[in-house]
């Protein structure tokens, strides 16, 4: 019990740290920009673009990103909390499973598996697989590494569900039993803080996972310098084959999104990440390079604190008429320029999530709205709305969510802090010191997974400004443990009616990721979805161009 | 001449009081600025024992003054401290990335040197006329009302558009050759040095204009010297003591502009290497990178002062330079 307390409550000082460093990433779009969105060709179903096979060449390829890995355990897979390290760290490290352009789950180190029952796999390792120390894999790595997760203090052992035992059943194969049905074990394995790791060095003393990364993936580093670089060089012993075309592959770590727009005009870095969505019109008119958006089932959301004392936001009829004023589709038009869409708490771009448009705010008239600020005095208080300023994207919605919420009666005065004093006041205080703030969840490739914060008890970030509402938890551990799908779907729906209600957590829209793309140097393969923040997933089906 | 030691020795210690200043101020202010290093490096759920055991390992739980004087001893013996982020030496990164923000601030200076100065001259001496004045207002105007981040943010479009063999990101040492680091930082140090230039050509023209109307010019000029003789040899001689120490005060200026620059154009250097630190609340970081710029900018000044004491003994006697 010990245990797992302590695991929730690290599991949610991640899920915060995600929260807040992860959003020192994004960049924002003009407020005037037109809506609607682009209309975007896939390369092929579920691609927006697909790798040419008939480039044969090898060599070297720069990516510039927006920020890097910055943990607190350093290199270790198992506690990454961000997006981008479980992207950098999937280079070396590989898991039993992954996820594909429809978010289903396909074989990786584990190459098949069977489920017996509702509560047990049976997963068959690729014991041709090998570190890149040389040394074969085996299901004792399996074991230790998936024991480890479980066990340890990182955000991801929350959402490794009800784990019972996990056990060698034969040479090349590895059993799992879960203490109850839960929907998103395979999808918690696909994710790099699931990896495999070398337990034997491990154990042995030999390798430090903090400082030193040895997987079994396609990648070893070479060199990295924080915030600066990194350098990785193909794995010449990688199981995956000998075709990876990218045998040198440069992360550039570079802030600015008008420099990285530069760099890969100027043909400097061969592929780049972009958070503003205006990258999408600024780069798209240059000859030989491509831009594409993917679809992210990350999610922005409006944190409404109802535990700060003699607060409005105590009401939870204020706070339901402050989330029905939120115009979700107008943030999505303005902000991202139609680009994006709104979302419930459940990734609407994941199969099984409910629909937008039948929750309650949605559904609820905004004249209601703005009686009940009336009635309850509401608007006689001005609500700061905290924002952190290394996010200027966040800082556009809540300009626009003031005036929104300035139609039903509400002031509110927008404060800009940089990200300490944002974790300070908002993740940190107990109560949180705020009364709105803007942050941004991983969406993940199920529908439950992210629902899991919306219980401060398992969430634990939030407990200084969410309540605890045991019918809320109960739907959250239910929309997990139902297997079925049709009857998952009504949980799920029922989940984001009552969250909705609540309105402490106020899901918004879809984060996407711009990705921009020199044809003369690379020719990528780009899912249309992603849950994982990682657009370097089919880095090995990559081929070098010219 | 004992006077003039005297002085010199008094503008020693003066040095050595400010920095001392500096360091104190550094040090507390960093620890007074709201949000916690431990919120940054744990998260924020962070139990109190694992804050407490941060804070021992870094020696943040000791008294103030305790923290104070151990880091002045490191400092006195070269070492500046280790980052919390990335635990490796602070001297060690610091080492890494002096060349870049150096080389950037030589070459800012370079262009303000070789732009600023001909400007204000050609503008003090044609100052009657329409041209030159009209030429130095614009350019002053341009140079000092344009934000960095403006022209930088200009300057990244338009050259990524055409570049022109020129780089608008990143960091090519002088290791890699001359031609690689002139192309990574002729922008940047073009953007840095704007403000730079016009400050120069305002203050030479100025300088300039008054030693023009000095009776040894008209002499000169009854003498039948030529203009040019008259520029290089009484002009500009006179006219050097106040150039000269405005050359401090850029230098605090580029200093403290490649902060901008260097994340702008994404420059490994000093300046975002401080931006990033105290982002990050890392005390060690933000410290000595303040620090070593004080230390740059208070030793440039002295040398400055020495300089123009041996150029003008009256500034020694009297404090000021004479006209």
């Amino acid at each position: 019990m010990l245990i797992n307390q302590r695991t929730r409550s690290r599991a949610a000082a991640g899920a915060a740290i995600a929260l807040s460093l992860a959003c020192v990433l994004t960049s924002c779009a003009a407020p005037g920009s037109a809506p609607g969105g682009t209309e975007q060709t896939e390369a092929a179903p579920g691609f927006l673009a697909v790798a040419d096979e008939a480039l044969t060449g090898t060599g070297a390829l720069t990516v510039q990103l927006d920020y890097d890995t910055s943990e607190a355990d350093g290199l270790d897979p198992q506690t990454a909390q961000t997006d981008t390290s479980w992207m950098i760290m999937g280079l070396v490290y590989e898991t039993l499973v992954t996820t594909d352009e429809n978010f289903e789950i396909q074989p990786k180190l584990a190459t098949s598996w069977e489920q017996p029952d509702d509560t047990t796999y049976v997963f068959t390792i690729d014991t041709t697989a090998t570190f890149s120390n040389g040394r074969a894999l085996t299901v004792d790595d399996v074991v230790g590494s998936l024991e480890r997760q479980v066990a340890s203090m990182s955000v991801w052992s929350g959402q490794m569900g009800p784990v019972e035992s996990i056990e060698a059943t034969g040479d090349d194969q590895v059993t799992v039993k879960l203490g109850s049905p839960y929907a998103p074990f395979l999808a918690a394995l696909a994710n790099t803080p699931a990896a495999i790791l070398p337990m034997e060095e491990v154990n042995d003393g030999s390798v430090d996972l903090t400082t030193t990364m040895l997987g079994t993936g396609p990648y070893l580093v070479a060199d990295h310098r924080q915030d600066e670089s990194w350098t990785f060089t193909a794995n010449p012993d990688w199981h995956g084959g000998d075709n990876l075309a990218v045998q040198t592959l440069e992360l550039q770590i570079v802030d600015q999104e008008s420099t990285r727009q530069a760099a890969l005009r100027e043909g400097s870095t061969g592929m780049a990440k972009f958070v503003n969505i205006d990258s999408l019109s600024q780069l798209g008119g240059n000859e030989g390079l491509q831009i594409v958006k993917q679809t992210q089932s990350d999610l922005y959301y409006v944190l409404v604190n109802s535990q700060k004392p003699d607060s409005p936001l105590n009401d939870q009829d204020v706070r339901f008429a402050i989330n029905t004023a939120i115009d979700r589709q107008a943030i999505a038009d303005i902000v991202f320029a139609g680009e994006t869409t709104p979302t419930g708490i459940t990734p609407s771009n994941l199969p099984g999530a409910c629909r937008v448009d039948e929750l309650p705010s949605e559904q609820a008239a905004i004249e209601d709205a703005r009686a009940t600020i009336e009635e309850t005095g509401a608007g006689d208080v001005e609500l700061d709305l905290i924002v952190d300023t290394s996010n200027p994207v966040m800082a556009q919605i809540a300009q626009l969510v003031q005036q929104q919420l300035a139609e039903i009666g509400v002031t509110v005065r927008i404060e800009q802090v940089d990200t300490a004093i944002y974790i300070e006041r908002v993740f940190s205080a107990q109560p949180g010191d705020f009364d709105l703030s803007i942050s941004w969840f991983a969406g993940y490739s199920d529908p439950s997974m992210v629902t899991k914060w919306w219980n401060p008890e398992q969430a634990f970030f939030n407990v200084g400004f969410t309540g605890v509402h045991e019918d809320l938890n109960a739907l959250i551990a239910e929309g997990a443990s139902e297997t079925d799908p049709d009857a998952r779907a009504e949980v799920l729906t029922e989940l984001c009616a009552s969250a909705d209600e609540y309105a402490e957590m106020v899901p918004l829209v879809h984060r996407p990721s711009i990705i921009g793309f020199d044809t003369t140097a690379v020719s990528p393969t780009i899912q249309s979805n992603e849950g994982y923040g990682n657009i370097l997933r089919n880095i090995a089906d990559y081929r070098i161009a010219g | 001449m004992m006077q003039i030691l005297r002085w010199s020795a008094g503008r020693v210690m003066s040095a050595l009081i400010t920095l001392l200043g500096v360091s104190v101020l550094i040090f507390v202010a960093i620890r007074l600025m709201p949000g916690s290093y431990e919120d940054i490096i744990l998260g924020p759920l962070a139990s109190a024992e694992e804050r407490q055991l941060l804070a021992e390992a870094y020696g943040l739980d000791q008294p103030i003054f305790v923290q104070y004087f151990a880091w002045i001893g490191q400092v006195l013996t070269g070492e500046l401290g280790t980052s919390y982020v990335t635990q490796s030496s602070v001297s060690g990164e610091m080492l890494e990335r002096i060349p870049v923000t150096a080389t950037l601030t030589i070459m800012a200076m370079a262009v303000t040197l070789l732009a600023g100065v001909p400007l204000g001259i050609w503008t003090g001496v044609r100052s009657g006329a329409k041209q030159g004045g009209a030429v130095g207002r614009v350019v002053s105007s341009i140079g000092i009302s344009v934000p960095e981040f403006v022209l930088g943010s200009i300057v990244i479009f338009v050259f990524s558009q055409f570049s022109l063999g020129l780089k608008v990101g990143g960091f090519a040492s002088i290791g890699t050759g001359f031609w690689p680091t002139f192309q990574a930082l002729l922008l940047p140090a073009l953007v840095l040095s704007v403000f730079c230039v016009a400050a120069t050509a305002r203050t030479t023209r100025d300088a300039v204009m008054g030693v023009l109307v000095e009776p040894h010019i008209t002499a000169a000029v009854a003498r039948g010297e030529t203009a040019g003789h008259i520029v290089r040899h009484h002009v500009l001689r006179n006219a050097g003591i106040p150039i000269l120490t405005l050359l401090g005060t850029i230098t605090a200026y580029l200093l403290g502009g490649a902060v901008i620059i260097e994340t702008l154009f994404n420059l490994p250097g000093l300046g975002s290497f401080m931006v990033t630190g105290l982002g990050r609340r890392d005390f060690a970081v933000v410290q000595a990178t303040v620090l070593f710029a004080a230390a740059v900018f208070v030793v440039l000044s002295l040398v400055l002062d020495l300089i123009t004491s041996a150029l003008d003994p009256r500034v020694a006697v009297t404090g000021k330079a004479g006209s």
